[in-house]
């Protein structure tokens, strides 16, 4: 089978690469003036029909704690918070990047991925939760786009893709293992790429790109174990599937360095489980 | 009423009650026209089985039907084979089993 080694190379020549909406920059520039009101932000927001539509399903959703009482942008940073309401964006822009996603690799379903993805997503956003972390709507975002690297090879590299997930799945491996035997790059490169050419935090960047193997040198390390471990819980409890049916190991100094040992594992998969369900209705807006 | 599991949805059937997950918010409520897509997307988040309209009452006993706890052991047993023998996961595998096992009954 002949494998292209080459994606690192060519990955920077593709003009298509998917982009966020130009209005999440405007946004973050309105948030680094504290003057902005909330009127600002809206306007801003509203400028782009689609995302509007898709920002007001989200902060309607049962996740956000407002189920169908939040009518206008404004209203959701009165009710949210610039904060929240700005990763609502966030999120809502991605799913709006990757809407049309419309190859077909046999052994692939693009749902299940979505379905692994937002599942992670509010997996990260229980756990930080639980820890007291103040910054659980990174988290979410963290694990939502962790394996976004794997969505670029599918679209681009579709031969590539589905040679790792032939291999994968038939010597019962991870993905990431058969990137690692297959490409010259893996999704979680790929992914810190793409993170990085939408000027996302580099934090998020950082998470993306260490998913697997969290370590304490790296930026952003306590969130990126809290992504690490949702990626292996919600893959024990059968949410969707990111192209392999395998659990990786958890790494021993992020269960040491989030406290795991101390805590009751069943609780936290109660907590999650509620979380992920009332994330489901995120499938819709891809 | 029947129950059916959800790899047994066709397009047109009418949902009969309102589909909850496990920790009961509803995902989808009675009345809804399914189809084998949603059907598939219900799988993904964990449900096993819907009721429909329109089809002769299924038996009780079949109601109360659950994971059975062995399929369960078997699945993760599987899923977890390369990593078990490692303290962490061992734990994870048990906490995950006991968890699914209460969530199913």
């Amino acid at each position: 089978m002949e494998i292209n080694k080459n994606i690192q190379q060519s990955l920077l020549n593709i003009s298509s690469l998917p982009t966020l909406p130009t209005v999440i920059e405007s946004i973050t520039r309105l948030l680094q003036n504290p003057k902005t009101s909330a009127e600002e932000i809206g306007k801003a927001i509203t400028t782009d029909q689609a995302l509007t539509a898709k920002v007001l399903k989200l902060v309607n959703s049962a996740f956000y704690g407002f189920p169908g009482r939040i009518s206008t942008i404004t209203h959701a940073i009165v009710i949210l918070g610039f904060s929240t309401v700005k990763n609502i964006v966030l999120t809502a822009s991605i799913f709006e990047a990757f809407k049309s996603s419309d190859n077909a690799v046999c052994g692939f379903d693009l749902e299940q991925f979505w379905t692994h993805s937002i599942a992670c997503g509010a997996a990260s956003h229980a756990l930080a939760r639980i820890m007291g972390n103040k910054e659980k709507e990174e988290c979410f975002i963290g694990g939502l786009i962790h394996d976004i690297g794997k969505l670029i090879l599918y679209k681009y590299y579709p031969e590539e893709f589905s040679s790792v997930l032939t291999y994968a799945n038939t010597e019962d491996i991870l993905f990431y293992e058969g990137e690692k035997k297959f490409l010259d790059i893996t999704h979680e490169e790929i992914g810190s790429y793409i993170a990085q050419r939408w000027k996302l935090p580099s934090k998020l960047q950082s998470s993306v790109k260490n998913h697997h193997n969290p370590l304490p040198v790296y930026d952003n390390y306590i969130n990126t174990g809290i992504v690490h471990c949702a990626d292996i819980f919600v893959r024990a409890l059968d949410y969707g599937n990111g192209g392999d049916k395998k659990i990786p190991l958890l790494s021993e100094n992020v269960w040491t360095d989030l406290e795991l040992e101390n805590r009751s594992l069943v609780s936290i998969f109660d907590t999650i489980q509620d979380e992920v369900e009332k994330a489901t209705e995120f499938i819709y807006l891809i | 009423m029947k129950k059916i599991p959800v790899e047994k949805i066709e397009s047109g059937m009418i949902l009969g009650r309102n589909v909850c997950g496990p920790s009961g918010s509803t995902l989808l409520i009675k009345g809804v026209c399914l189809t084998t897509a949603l059907g598939r997307r219900l799988k993904n988040w964990g449900i096993t089985s819907i009721y429909i309209e329109g089809e002769e009452d299924t038996p009780l006993e079949v109601y109360t039907s659950s994971i059975s706890a062995n399929k369960l052991k078997e699945h993760l047993t599987q899923k977890f084979s390369r990593v078990i023998h490692n303290v962490v996961m061992k734990k994870i595998f048990s906490a995950v089993y006991q968890h699914r096992l209460q969530k199913s009954k």
